[in-house]
C-alpha cells in the first residue's frame, strides 16, 4: 500500500508514494528522480548513499521512506548553487581529482558537507575519520582529503572576509 | 602535495601547451554533481526489474526445474530456465582475435559449477516481486563431487568440471617460455633458492555493482544500457548469442562506477536481460546487489607459484625456472590470458638468460577468476621480487642496490619479445633510493618494542596493451566545427580514470587549440568508432594514439584549406592557440572559425579526420618504497607511508596519473595485507560475500602517498611517447610491504594476505625456535 510522505528536498517540499518497506535511498532514486545518491550495498556498509537528514549525515538505505516524513533532506544535487556554480565541495573535488570512477563521490562530498558544517578546521585525522564509512576504491583517499581540506580552508577565508 | 612540481620532463624539444597539466577534467563536473547517468540510473517507462536465482550447490545436475509457483504470482512476466533460453557455448572473455579465449559457458546450463551461479531469472513488475518469485522456483539437484582446491582438481581421476578435452580441469594446454640453458645455469650457481608462494583471492570490489538495462524497439533493435569495460565485445557476443546483426545491438555506457578489468567479462545477467526484455516486450533492468557482485562476480585468480633461482657470488641471476599454477574456478573467463602473461612476466624484470617456465591455469568448483588490475603479473612478480630481496639478504647485498644490478635495461628482450626502451627500472629504483634517503634509513634503530618498523622496496614493470596475446585496435574521428570547436568522437571507454580528458588533451595539443574548445562523444556503440574496450593500461597509449592520429588529419586538411587565404603554403603554416598561423616570414595569421566556417554564403568547410591506431607494445617501470609498523601483539601491519615511483613515458594530465598509483597503492594494500575472498574449502560456499566481512583498506587505513613520476623513457608508439599507468602501482606494492615487514620482525612470508594471525603465528614460531 503506498503512502504520500511529506519531506523537503534540497529546500523544496515535496510528496513521495513509498509502499512501507521502501528505504529512503530507493524513493529518492525512483519516487524523487533523484539518482545523484548511489546505490553501493544497500546495507550500509558502503555510504555511497550518505545524504543530510535534518543537517546529519545518514545512509539512505539504512532509513525507510516513510520515516523521513517532515524531514529536511539535502542531496548532492541541492548542493550546486546553480547549473554553472558548483559548491566549493565540488569544485575542490574537480580541481584535486577527488573523484575518479566517481561513484562513491555524491556520497563522500555529502558527508564532507555535514563534517564542514560541524567542524570547519578539521584535521587531517578528523576528515579521514568523518570518511571511515565512505569506501572509495578508486583514488587510496589521497585526493579526497586533500579536497576536503582544501575546501575548508577557502570557506574559512571567505568567512573572514 | 602538489603533483605537477614532481614531474621530471626529460623527453622531447616541444613546448607543450595542454599536454603535461592537469586542466579541469571535462566529465567531472557532471560526475561531482550527481547529474552523471550510470545504467543503474536508467528508468523506462513500464520497465520490468529482473533477478537471478543463484545455485546453493557448488557443483551438480538440475534434476528438475519448476516454475510454476513463480508464474503464478501476481505480477510476474516472464520465467527463463536452461529449457528456454538459447544454448549457444561462448566465451566469458569474448576478445577477437585472440587464441587466449575458452568458449566454455551457456548463458544458463542444466549444470552448475560454482555456488552461486544463476540458474534462472525472472522478470517482474518489480524487484520485490521479482525476488519473491525467485525464491518460489524449485529445483532438484544431483549433486556432483566438488573439487575446491588446485590439489584435488589436478589428482588423477578427479571429477571434470568441463567437457574440454584436456586432461586434469586444465582449462588450457600448459604455457611454456624457455631461453637459454636452465641446467647450465643452475650449475654455474654459487646460491640456488628454491620457494613456493601461495596466493590468495582478492577481488575488485568496484563499487558499482553490475547492473544493465534492457530495450527492443518495434523494428527489433535491442538497446543496452550496462556497465561494462569493452561495450563493443558484449555487442558482439550478445549479437552473436541473441542470433540479430551488429546493427541491431547498441550498446551504451556514458559513465561506470569501475571495473579494474573483471567488467571485461560478459556476464549471465546481461544476456538474461536481453532475453526477458524480447520476450516481455518491455524494458527490462538487472541489478546485482552486493552480494551478488561477489557470488557472480570475477576475482584475481588465486594460486601457487614454485620458483627456483640460481645466483652467483657477485649477484649474477644465473638460472630462473618456475612452475605457476593458477585456480580458474568454474570457467576459463580470462584465465588463458593471465597464465600467458602472468607467466611470461617471469623471463623478465631481472635479467636472467636462462629461463624455463611452465603457467597453467586449473577448473575448480569455486568463484570465477578472470581479469583484475595486474593480470597474473601480480601474483608472479610478487613471488620474484620477494626472492630477490631473499637473495639480497643471502649474498650479502643491500637489497634495493641488488634489484638495481639486476634490473631489466635498454635493449633486453621484455615479455612480449620487444627490446626494451630505456632504462626506466633504473631510474625508478634509483630515485626511490634517493627520495627516501635508503641506505641512511636502513642504518637507523631499530627498537627491539611491541611496535616495530621496517621498510621495503618492490619493483615491476608491466605492458601497455595486451600485445602480442590480442592485436589491438583503437579509433577516433575529430571533426573540426564551424566555429573552430572540435568534437572528438572516440571508442574509448571510461573507467573513471579521467581518459576522455586525456584524449582531449591530446586532441588540444595536436590541433593547437584551448583545451576547452574540444568536447568527447563517446559511449555508444552506434555513433562511435569500434574499440576494443578499456584494458591493459593502453587507454591513453591506444585510444590516445588513435585520437593524436585523427586530430592530426584534422591538422592537415584545415593547413591546407587555409593555405590559399593567407597566400602560403601549407607546410609554412601552424596553429597556435585556434589561430592559423604563418611561419613563412609574412607573421599573417586567421581565426580558425574564420578559416574553417562558411564564407559569403557558402556553406562551411567538413573536416573530418579518422586515426586507427593497432600498437605492438611498451612497457612503463615502478619501484615502492614501503614503510610499515608491525604490532608483535596484535600482529596488526600498518603501512605508515609509502613512496611510488612510476616511469611512464609522458605525463599527459599529472593529477589523474597520480590518482591512478594512488589507487593502485589502496588495492595493493588490500590484497597484500587484509582482502581475500574466501570459500568453505568442504562445500564451495562463499563465506565472506559482503563489506563488512571482506576487508579493504579504507580512509583510516591509507598512509600518506608521496607520488613521483618520471618521464625519462618515452616510447615512440604511445601519444608524445606516453605509456601505461593503470596497473602497474597494484604490482609494486605488494612485494615492498612483504619486504618491509621482514625487515621490522624478521619473517618472511611467501603468501597473501599476510593476515594479524599470520603474523602472531609466525612470531610465536620464530620465538619458540628461539628459545629452542
Amino acid at each position: 500500500m503506498n503512502r504520500l510522505v511529506s519531506m523537503t528536498i534540497n529546500g523544496e517540499v515535496r510528496e513521495l508514494a513509498v509502499t512501507p518497506n521502501l528505504t529512503l535511498l530507493d524513493a529518492l532514486r525512483s519516487e524523487g528522480g533523484l539518482t545523484g545518491t548511489k546505490k553501493g550495498c544497500d546495507v550500509g556498509d558502503c555510504g555511497a548513499c550518505t545524504i543530510v537528514m535534518d543537517g546529519k549525515p545518514v545512509n539512505a538505505c539504512l532509513v525507510l521512506g516513510i520515516e523521513a516524513e517532515g524531514a529536511n533532506i539535502e542531496t548532492i544535487e541541492g548542493l550546486q548553487l546553480a547549473y554553472d556554480r558548483p559548491h566549493p565541495l565540488q569544485q575542490k573535488f574537480m580541481e584535486f581529482g577527488g573523484s575518479q570512477c566517481d561513484f562513491c563521490t555524491p556520497g563522500i562530498i555529502m558527508m564532507s558537507k555535514a563534517l564542514l558544517d560541524e567542524n570547519p578546521d578539521p584535521s587531517e585525522e578528523e576528515i579521514r575519520f568523518a570518511l571511515a564509512g565512505n569506501i572509495c576504491r578508486c583514488t587510496g583517499y589521497t585526493k579526497i582529503i586533500d579536497a576536503v581540506r582544501a575546501t575548508a580552508e577557502e570557506l574559512r577565508k571567505a568567512k573572514t572576509l | 602535495m602538489n603533483t605537477h612540481e614532481r614531474i621530471d620532463a626529460d623527453f622531447g624539444d616541444r613546448d607543450f601547451t595542454v599536454v603535461g597539466k592537469s586542466v579541469k577534467r571535462s566529465d567531472t563536473l557532471e560526475k561531482v554533481t550527481g547529474t552523471a547517468k550510470y545504467a543503474g540510473d536508467i528508468a523506462l517507462p513500464g520497465m520490468l526489474h529482473a533477478k537471478m536465482k543463484r545455485s546453493n550447490i557448488a557443483h551438480a545436475r538440475i534434476k528438475s526445474i519448476d516454475t510454476s509457483k513463480a508464474l503464478a504470482l501476481k505480477g510476474v512476466k516472464a520465467v527463463l530456465t536452461h529449457q528456454n533460453v538459447p544454448r549457444i557455448l561462448h566465451s566469458g572473455s569474448p576478445h577477437p582475435r585472440s587464441a587466449s579465449v575458452t568458449k566454455d559457458q551457456y548463458i544458463l546450463d542444466d549444470r552448475v559449477r560454482y555456488w552461486g551461479e544463476g540458474v534462472a531469472a525472472v522478470a517482474a513488475t518489480s524487484e520485490e516481486i521479482a525476488e519473491r518469485a525467485i525464491a518460489l522456483i524449485e529445483i532438484e539437484y544431483e549433486p556432483l563431487p566438488g573439487v575446491f582446491t588446485l590439489e584435488d582438481a589436478l589428482k588423477p581421476g578427479a571429477p571434470s568440471i568441463h567437457d574440454n578435452g584436456l586432461d586434469q580441469n586444465n582449462v588450457l594446454p600448459p604455457v611454456l617460455v624457455m631461453r637459454g640453458d636452465v641446467d647450465k645455469g643452475f650449475a654455474e650457481a654459487d646460491l640456488i633458492l628454491e620457494r613456493e608462494y601461495d596466493l590468495g583471492r582478492p577481488t575488485p570490489a568496484y563499487m558499482e555493482p553490475n547492473v544493465c538495462v534492457s530495450l527492443w524497439d518495434g523494428n527489433g533493435k535491442l538497446t543496452m544500457w550496462t556497465s561494462t569495460q569493452s561495450a563493443f565485445m558484449v555487442r558482439g557476443t550478445l549479437a552473436e548469442v541473441l542470433g540479430v546483426p551488429l546493427n541491431k545491438v547498441r550498446v551504451v555506457v556514458d559513465h561506470m562506477g569501475g571495473g579494474f578489468g573483471a567488467k571485461q567479462d560478459l556476464f549471465q545477467h546481461e544476456f538474461l536481460c536481453a532475453l526477458l526484455a524480447r520476450q516481455t516486450g518491455r524494458p527490462v533492468k538487472m541489478e546485482f546487489s552486493r552480494k551478488e557482485t561477489f557470488l557472480g562476480g570475477r576475482s584475481r585468480h588465486p594460486g601457487k607459484i614454485w620458483l627456483k633461482q640460481g645466483f652467483t657470488k657477485g649477484g649474477r641471476i644465473t638460472a630462473r625456472e618456475a612452475r605457476v599454477t593458477f585456480n580458474s574456478g568454474a570457467y576459463g573467463s580470462h584465465g588463458p590470458g593471465v597464465t600467458n602473461v602472468g607467466t611470461a612476466a617471469l623471463t623478465s624484470l631481472y635479467r636472467c638468460e636462462n629461463v624455463r617456465l611452465e603457467g597453467r591455469c586449473i577448473y575448480t568448483n569455486s568463484p570465477i577468476a578472470g581479469a583484475f588490475r595486474g593480470y597474473g603479473v601480480v601474483q608472479t612478480y610478487y613471488a620474484l621480487d620477494l626472492m630477490m630481496d631473499e637473495a639480497a639478504e643471502k649474498l650479502g647485498f643491500d637489497p634495493a642496490e641488488f634489484k638495481l644490478m639486476n634490473a631489466v635495461r635498454d635493449g633486453d628482450i621484455a615479455p612480449s619479445g620487444h627490446p626494451i626502451v630505456g632504462h626506466g627500472l633504473e631510474d625508478c629504483i634509483r630515485r626511490a633510493m634517493e627520495e627516501t634517503d635508503w641506505h641512511e634509513t636502513r642504518k637507523g634503530d631499530k627498537p627491539e618494542g611491541i611496535k616495530r618498523r621496517g621498510i621495503g622496496i618492490g619493483c615491476e614493470m608491466h605492458g601497455s596493451s595486451a600485445y602480442p596475446g590480442i592485436k589491438e585496435q583503437g579509433n577516433a574521428i575529430v571533426k573540426m566545427n564551424e566555429d573552430g570547436t572540435v568534437t572528438l568522437i572516440t571508442g574509448t571507454a571510461g573507467l573513471g580514470t579521467g581518459a576522455h580528458t586525456a584524449l582531449s588533451q591530446i586532441v588540444a595539443e595536436e590541433l593547437g587549440v584551448p583545451f576547452e574548445t574540444v568536447s568527447v562523444v563517446q559511449g555508444d556503440t552506434d555513433i562511435v568508432p569500434w574499440d576494443i574496450g578499456a584494458f591493459a593500461s593502453h587507454t591513453t597509449y591506444l585510444g590516445g594514439r588513435a585520437a593524436q592520429l585523427a586530430a592530426a588529419d584534422v591538422r592537415r586538411q584545415i593547413l591546407e584549406h587555409t593555405a590559399p587565404m593567407l597566400e602560403a603554403r601549407a607546410e609554412e603554416l601552424t596553429i597556435r592557440e585556434g589561430l592559423v598561423v604563418s611561419t613563412g616570414g609574412s607573421n599573417r595569421s586567421i581565426g580558425l572559425a574564420e578559416a574553417v566556417g562558411p564564407q559569403r554564403g557558402m556553406p562551411a568547410v567538413q573536416l573530418v579526420g579518422v586515426g586507427t591506431y593497432m600498437p605492438t607494445k611498451s612497457y612503463s617501470f615502478a619501484a615502492h618504497f614501503a614503510e610499515v609498523e608491525v604490532d608483535t601483539e596484535t600482529g596488526e601491519v600498518a603501512v605508515l607511508q609509502v613512496v611510488p615511483v612510476h616511469e611512464i613515458g609522458k605525463v599527459i594530465h599529472p593529477i589523474a596519473a597520480a590518482g591512478q598509483i594512488e589507487g593502485g597503492i589502496q588495492q595493493g594494500i588490500g590484497h597484500t595485507l587484509s582482502e581475500d575472498y574466501v570459500i568453505d574449502l568442504t562445500n564451495g560456499r562463499s563465506l565472506n560475500p559482503s563489506f563488512v566481512d571482506y576487508k579493504m583498506p579504507l580512509s583510516m587505513d591509507m598512509p600518506p602517498i608521496r607520488t613521483i613520476i618520471l618521464e625519462t623513457a618515452p616510447d615512440p608508439g604511445g601519444p608524445y611517447g606516453a605509456k601505461g599507468v593503470g596497473e602497474d602501482p597494484i604490482i609494486a606494492i605488494g612485494p615492498a610491504i612483504a619486504n618491509a615487514i621482514y625487515d621490522a620482525i624478521g619473517v618472511r612470508f611467501r603468501h597473501y594476505p599476510i593476515t594479524p594471525e599470520n603474523v602472531l603465528n609466525a612470531l610465536r614460531a620464530k620465538n619458540s625456535e628461539t628459545r629452542q
